[in-house]
């Protein structure tokens, strides 16, 4: 502020030769009052903080912020996401299971806190700083090789240009310069925002692409970048195929096929169907269910007993007054006994097969119904209520009930190849335990158990 | 000058009172740039190209590999039951363990304070980098569909409507090692950052002089840049010593975590971090002992580092050796008839060469070390070296397959081997690493200048001191 001629000068440079020149005139500078002063070195110079007066960086706690930002973060991340909103039970562990959060924990504060101290070693430092006017003489390009610069900026109180030369060169430097403001040009060149320009448009055009088949229609299939197991290689059941001289995919049985059923093997009871009436009625049909039924083994009868339940879902699917009347001589009643063992049975299967859609109380709201719901499937069906009049004892036969289990219908598929007939009667038996149970009246308990049932309301 | 007297000074013999010189010959601050900048400056040697041209072609038969695998499914590795981690998971450990050395030299010896680590930290640095970028690729592409590992973050997803199990070590690794890569790779670019400066100041060129211009991010020596730039590179150091201890334990945590017999054992953190070291001072001697004489560097890079980089080799191979010991020890002590039976089978069984490879190779040829002669000869130490390479390699085979091919029960048993695409992958990751490297010391500066500059004045101060003393 002193001298007229600094109007362009932002201070004044002094080049040395060593270490030891270095800090002998950062000393007598200083010591001359200066404090708007730095050096510029190839490498960290031991002593040189003491010599320039440098205050100690709080660059550390920046790091320990950023340490405990990290740990922060990845606690209450791990605990939200696994704990609160999509809870795991994972080998029995808490939902809060601190020990297992430790690691990942430990990652992100080790992270954090080195985002802290680079990030933050460049932001104290103004860096990146590309137009700096000390770059302005030649011969500081040798600062970052093995010569030794100090500085004396034209700010400083004491400042006058002729003096502070005087001093430094008295100090032992090699040369003195005055540092200049930087006239060269510091745009960006153009050639870097045509390149930036062109690929930023290649770049967009994938996301074009992309949006414009998201909110357009066409008649073609999906486009598959990856196939992620859409297709399967095999076939499905009325495919033709060229493996076999006749073009079909469904195979029929090995000639002398035997069941391996733990039930034996009783026709009636592996279709629900009586099978002497339905023979009066319609040989053809009942003959086609035995030939498939009993060249099968059992549990992979289901697929081919897909007739009959076809047919009832058929029946059933068309509804309303047009509804084709079923005809099926089905089993009435369960062709075991039932009694508190069977019902056990029943109930255990029922849960284990069943309530996961149609709910522990038969009402169609299990587990994954929920779900769908929550998550808005836009193709999920309600599973149906158990609890509706049509599909009561005296509206729905047994049979009729074992055969949907078997063989499913509408979008609930068969389950005759996972649960064993036995278990599947059973089931039956438990159904219309629950069905009773919805619509039970106080007299329909046993005298004995009325207690334990006001008990547990 | 007193830097004379050192010019064909042995300094592997420890003198009382005396501190050995790091820097030899007749060198000046301006002789270190000039040997570390000439290397990026003169056009490639005949050697370069042709090892380039090897390498690049390696790590580009990996790409097409890793394409011809995406594209066919993970059926062309030799993964089969019961064995599905196979060798795309043993090259995992085995970069990852390479990975090691580079901070563990740049952090826990420079909080140590041992000096001799300013002229190699750079390279091995550099090489942490590159083996932790072949080590991510292998669990990338493993996962199978290796366009969803994605997945493996978490983020609010809309197809899945949940986040990833943060209670399995799998996903700790996940976050380990992005983490060891993100760190190491700050620390080894900050650390480049002055050097970068010299090499933009060195820079005849405009468009040269502008590309490390931008990476050197305007650096110009200031004392107060320094003084920040020493106190944050203090706080990585700080910060990474104890990331590079947790990275192989949790790598480690992938198996001790399970209930695999051979696997599930608590010594598992301790001893692969052990093996982790030894394999990456290994590959680090690997990488300098050719690139010290190559690049001409004898007077920075000095016998006294390949010495001291021995003994820690003869130390961690040790280490490793009682883990294996101690390993089968627990096996007896222990009574559990599977895990009794693993480690039989891992040393008699069918995969019997492998274990015995390993032992003769981790633990049998660095005892060499305990000679002198042996740790002094850089010819003899780039062979041993080789071998610890393939010896832990072939740890990480025998932990992994053995285990595997052996579960509990008999009736899925199986015998691991790998097809083509697993050799040439094994081989293209080489390739990948050795590209990368070959870059690195053609553009990079290979030697921490501004460091070894530093040395240099403090040995010079420790000489004039000497001088003035008698």
């Amino acid at each position: 502020m002193s001298d007229s001629n600094n109007q362009s000068t932002h201070g004044m440079m002094a080049e040395f030769d060593s270490v030891d020149s270095l800090l002998a005139a950062a000393r007598r500078i200083r010591d001359a009052g200066y404090t708007k002063i730095d050096a510029y070195t190839p490498f960290a110079v031991h002593g040189i903080d003491d010599a320039l007066g440098i205050k100690p960086t709080k660059l550390p706690w920046i790091t320990l912020t950023g340490g405990v930002i990290g740990a922060l973060t990845a606690l209450a991340m791990q605990i939200w996401m696994n704990s609160i909103n999509y809870p795991y039970i994972i080998s029995g562990k808490p939902y809060i299971s601190l020990p297992a959060f430790i690691p990942v924990a430990f990652e992100l504060t080790i992270l954090f806190a080195s985002f802290g101290s680079f990030f933050g070693m460049l932001a104290l430092n103004r860096l990146p700083r590309f137009s700096n006017p000390v770059f302005t003489n030649p011969r500081f390009d040798l600062a970052t090789d093995d010569k030794f610069f100090l500085y004396v900026d034209a700010k400083d109180a004491r400042y006058d240009g002729e003096g502070v030369a005087r001093l430094l060169g008295d100090s032992g430097a090699a040369s003195v310069d005055p540092v200049v403001e930087d006239e060269t040009p510091t745009e960006v060149p153009k050639i870097f925002f045509t390149l930036a320009g062109v690929l930023a448009m290649v770049a967009i055009i994938p996301v074009l692409v992309v949006a414009m088949m998201r909110v357009t229609t066409s008649s073609q299939p999906r486009f598959h970048v990856f196939y992620d197991m859409d297709f399967s290689p095999a076939k499905d059941a009325q495919q033709v195929t060229t493996l076999f001289a006749d073009g079909r995919v469904m195979r029929p049985d090995v000639p002398g096929t035997v069941i391996r059923s733990e039930d034996g093997f009783d026709i009636d009871f592996q279709t629900g169907v009586d099978m002497e009436a339905l023979a009066a009625m319609d040989p053809a049909r009942a003959e086609h269910l035995v030939r498939l039924v009993a060249q099968a083994p059992a549990d992979e009868a289901a697929p081919a007993d897909e007739a009959a339940g076809d047919q009832v879902a058929d029946a059933q699917a068309a509804g309303g007054a047009s509804e084709p009347v079923d005809n099926t001589p089905w089993l009435q009643d369960n062709p075991l006994e039932v009694d508190a063992e069977l019902l056990a049975t029943g109930q255990e299967k029922f849960n284990i097969y069943c309530a996961v859609c149609h709910g522990v109380s038969g009402r169609g709201t299990g587990l994954v119904h929920l779900r769908a719901q929550r998550i808005q499937s836009p193709t999920w069906v309600q599973p149906s209520s158990l609890h509706q009049d049509i599909l009561y004892a005296n509206n729905y036969a047994d049979g009729k009930l074992f055969s949907v289990i078997t063989n499913g219908i509408r979008k609930m598929p068969g389950y005759g190849a996972q649960i064993s007939a036995s278990d599947r009667w059973a089931i039956v038996a438990y159904v219309r335990a629950l069905q009773l149970s919805q619509n039970a009246e106080e007299s329909d308990v046993p005298a004995g158990q009325r207690a334990a049932v006001a008990q547990a309301e | 000058m007193a830097i004379a007297a050192t010019t064909g000074l042995d300094n592997t013999v420890e003198r009382p009172g005396e501190r050995a010189p790091l820097v030899l010959g007749n060198t000046t601050y301006h002789t270190i740039t000039e040997s570390v900048s000439s290397i990026a400056e003169q056009p490639p040697s005949k050697l370069w190209v042709l090892g380039f041209l090897v390498s690049a072609s390696l790590a580009s038969m990996f790409g097409l590999l890793i394409a011809y695998l995406i594209y066919n499914g993970v059926g062309v590795w030799g993964n089969r039951d019961p064995v599905f981690w196979g060798w795309p998971i043993v090259n995992f450990v085995f970069w990852v363990g390479i990975g090691h050395a580079g901070t563990l030299i740049s952090a826990i010896l420079f909080l140590f304070r041992q000096e001799w680590r300013t002229s190699i930290n750079r390279a091995a640095e550099a090489m942490t980098i590159f083996a932790v970028v072949c080590a991510g690729t292998f669990p990338g592409i493993h996962v199978g569909r290796a366009w969803l590992a994605y997945w493996l973050a978490p983020y609010p997803s809309l197809n899945l409507w949940m986040w990833p199990q943060f209670r399995s070590p799998l996903l700790w690794d996940v976050f380990a090692v992005s983490t060891y890569g993100t760190v190491s790779l700050l620390f080894w670019y900050m650390g480049m950052v002055p050097d970068l400066a010299t090499f933009r100041d060195r820079s005849k060129n405009k468009w040269r002089r502008m590309a490390y211009g931008i990476l050197a991010l305007g650096w110009c020596g200031s004392s107060r840049h320094w003084m920040r730039y020493e106190k944050a590179y203090a706080l990585l150091a700080a910060l990474a010593a104890p990331l590079v201890l947790s990275v192989h334990t949790i790598v480690s945590f992938d198996f001790a975590v399970s209930q695999v017999p051979g696997w599930h054992t608590t010594i598992f953190p301790p001893y692969f971090v052990a093996g982790a070291i030894f394999s990456g001072f290994a590959m680090v001697l690997t990488l300098m002992i050719p690139s010290r004489s190559i690049f001409k560097l004898e007077h920075l890079i000095t016998v006294r580092h390949l010495e001291n980089m021995c003994k820690i080799i003869l130390a961690t191979g040790s280490i490793v050796g009682l883990a294996y010991g101690t390993e089968f020890f627990i096996a007896w002590y222990g009574q559990v008839p599977a895990e009794q039976f693993a480690f039989i089978n891992r040393a008699f069984g069918p995969y019997w060469w492998a274990y015995w490879t390993m032992i003769t190779c981790n633990v049998i040829s660095p005892q060499l070390f305990w000679f002198k002669r042996m740790r002094t000869d850089p010819v003899l130490i780039f062979i041993v070296t080789i071998f610890v390479n393939i010896g832990m390699w072939f740890e990480r085979f025998v932990i992994v397959i053995t285990s595997l091919s052996r579960d509990y029960l008999p009736s899925a048993w199986g015998y691991f081997s790998p097809t083509w695409v697993d050799w040439g992958m094994l081989i293209g990751s080489f390739g990948l690493f050795f590209t990368l490297f070959m870059l690195f010391c053609r553009f990079m500066p290979i030697i921490n200048m501004a460091e070894t500059k530093a040395t240099l004045a403090h040995q010079l101060r420790h000489a004039s001191h000497h001088v003035t003393e008698h």
